[in-house]
């Protein structure tokens, strides 16, 4: 059953990549209309999934890659869903439903058996930390999509602009707030469990790393030689850094996160 | 011509302790950060010239980048960092008048204080591996860290139905450290907090009792923790290696472990002389063996626990930076991230 589930969650968000591809060369209202319809179902396809893992394991799913992975296409959603009512444009539609997309297929590859948490898992920071790196990663996600385009879009004068320049700012401060979080919870967590707030551990490095290419945007949007594109450009390396934090260290850089 | 110098020496200063060199300096500080990461750290100088040839190899070593997070010019680049922000910080702080601005220089001071207890942490922390059998006592004198005995009463471990270990409990307790007394099971993500000591559950494994009887005559009982190789102390180089089977088990490829619960305990026992083994044997528990001139009882087998002990004065400083570090980044963006309306 869940495997079901799982697979019409995948033709959904693909139905949502064609109808936006759609409307790049088609623009009739209906399909305008029908655009969310598809993510909506997602979402809702989301929930179930991980209400139904959260009754089998009797905790909430933030265990592992596979967990993280799907929680974060439901939280980007959730994001997207917020943002797009001050801020419609099909470009917008169309990234964000192409990343999770993507991201969705990947987690066809990430084992997802069922599995009891080892006991250097079993602390109250488990939620705290997983929970506040999902947000602030789905946060750099979104902000991601909009960096698009924003440099997709030539024409300096272009009102839009400044609005999709403001959300990016929003969204890379509340990312900024919450990976923070996510690095305190991780290291006072460490603290506890091996006697170490900070060891170096490659996910640890990257993930300070992470926080330090957004703290280069903070800064950089103040400046005005930084602002608009160049900025934009910062964002979107911040998520490549993200994306690697994530999948990429988990996978050629073995370390204290190993299990995750 | 020295009024230009001291121009340069302003210009310079001030670019010293700008906002813009700070951040340089902070992307510096992940780069070099990150490049810790794809090199492997902690091997010998051997095989970093092994791995990437004389020329990148002799650089590495030359800039300790095997071990790059303790390298002296690490630290100086992270001492550096801090400097900068301390000076941006105070030459800001007639300008924080706003939450806004009072929140930021909270954030950045709080980067200082995190390093500084990150420093402190440096100079003083100690801390040392404690594997200790069940029932057995030890002075943590002999670990360095002052008077106190620390006492192994029992160690458990906690399966889950498909017998994945669910939790790894020691019963212990400190008595006589400054703090005074403690009696706790403390387990993985539960340590015993004394002060600035902390003992913290790290791994386990097996101590097997042996009696030992050289030539007939002269007996002894001696523990040796699985996978140990205990010297026989005789005049020649003799030793033994002990492998503990807990769930013995045999197929075509040898002798195993079915599980790690010690429901069939058997004892591995090899003889070795310069280091070859000569010869070995299979006993259960009251078993005995014959080799050589010696002669081996398998008496007993119990759990150790591998306790780690901790002293860090700096941790405090470096959480009561997180607080103000969170408190800072709040105050910072309060507008921005709770009215509609943003900074």
């Amino acid at each position: 059953m869940a495997e079901k589930l799982f697979m019409v969650t995948f033709v959904m968000l693909v139905l949502a990549v064609l109808i936006n591809l759609a409307r790049l060369w088609l623009p009739v209202s209906w399909l305008d209309k029908a655009a969310p319809l598809p993510m909506y179902l997602t979402a809702a396809c989301l929930l179930v999934i991980l209400a139904w893992r959260t009754a089998d394991l009797g905790r909430l799913p933030l265990a592992n890659m596979y967990e993280f992975s799907v929680f974060m296409v439901f939280v980007i959603l959730l994001g997207y869903f917020f943002i797009r009512r001050s801020l419609t444009a099909v470009e917008f539609d169309l990234a964000v439903s192409l990343l999770l997309t993507l991201l969705f297929a990947m987690l066809a590859s990430l084992p997802s058996d069922l599995r009891p948490l080892m006991p250097a898992l079993q602390s109250r920071w488990l939620t705290a930390h997983v929970a506040t790196a999902i947000m602030a990663y789905s946060a750099f996600a979104i902000a991601f999509c909009l960096g698009i385009i924003y440099l997709s879009r030539t024409n300096q004068e272009d009102p839009s602009l400044k609005v999709i320049d403001r959300q990016v700012y929003r969204l890379v401060v509340w990312g900024f707030v919450l990976l923070t979080l996510a690095i305190i919870t991780g290291a006072v967590w460490a603290e506890e469990v091996w006697g170490n707030w900070w060891s170096w551990d490659p996910k640890e490095t990257w993930s300070l790393v992470t926080w330090v290419v957004y703290a280069a945007y903070l800064h950089a949007r103040r400046t005005k030689e930084w602002r608009g594109r160049r900025s934009a450009w910062l964002v979107v390396i911040g998520f490549l850094v993200v994306l690697f934090t994530l999948y990429g260290v988990s996978i050629l850089l073995p370390g204290l996160h190993s299990y995750a | 011509m020295p009024d230009k110098q001291n121009k340069g020496n302003r210009n310079l200063l001030s670019w010293l302790t700008s906002m813009r060199f700070a951040i340089y300096l902070l992307i510096l500080v992940g780069a070099v950060s990150a490049l810790g990461t794809i090199i492997p750290q902690g091997q010998s100088p051997a095989f970093y010239l092994y791995t990437y040839g004389n020329g990148t190899g002799a650089v590495i070593n030359l800039l300790s980048l095997g071990n790059l997070y303790q390298a002296w010019w690490f630290s100086l680049l992270m001492l550096i960092l801090g400097l900068t922000i301390l000076i941006c910080s105070f030459q800001r702080l007639r300008h924080a008048r706003s939450l806004a601005t009072v929140g930021s220089l909270v954030f950045h001071l709080s980067i200082v204080v995190i390093l500084s207890g990150a420093a402190w942490s440096l100079g003083y922390a100690r801390s040392a591996m404690v594997e200790v059998a069940e029932q057995q006592t030890v002075a943590l004198a002999d670990y360095g860290f002052g008077s106190g005995q620390l006492t192994l009463h029992s160690f458990v471990i906690d399966y889950y139905p498909d017998l994945q270990p669910r939790q790894y409990i020691s019963d212990i307790s400190l008595t006589g450290y400054e703090q005074g007394d403690h009696h706790l099971k403390i387990n993985v993500n539960n340590p015993l907090r004394a002060g600035n000591l902390k003992i913290y559950q790290s791994n386990w494994g097996w101590m097997l009792k042996i009696k030992l009887t050289t030539n007939g005559c002269s007996t002894q009982v001696v523990d040796v923790k699985d996978y140990d190789v205990f010297p026989l102390g005789s005049g020649e180089d003799n030793a033994i290696r002990v492998v503990f089977l807990p769930d013995y088990a045999e197929d075509q490829h040898g002798a195993f472990s079915r599980t790690s619960q010690p429901n069939a305990p058997c004892l591995g026992l090899s003889l070795l002389q310069s280091g070859r083994a000569v010869d070995m044997a299979l006993m259960a528990p009251g078993e005995e063996a014959q080799m050589g001139q010696y002669s081996f009882t398998f008496e007993d087998f119990s759990y150790y626990s591998g306790l780690q002990l901790k002293y860090d004065p700096g941790v405090t400083l470096v959480f009561a930076g997180f607080i103000l570090l969170l408190l800072g980044l709040l105050g910072r963006y309060w507008r921005l991230l709770f009215s509609r309306e943003g900074d």
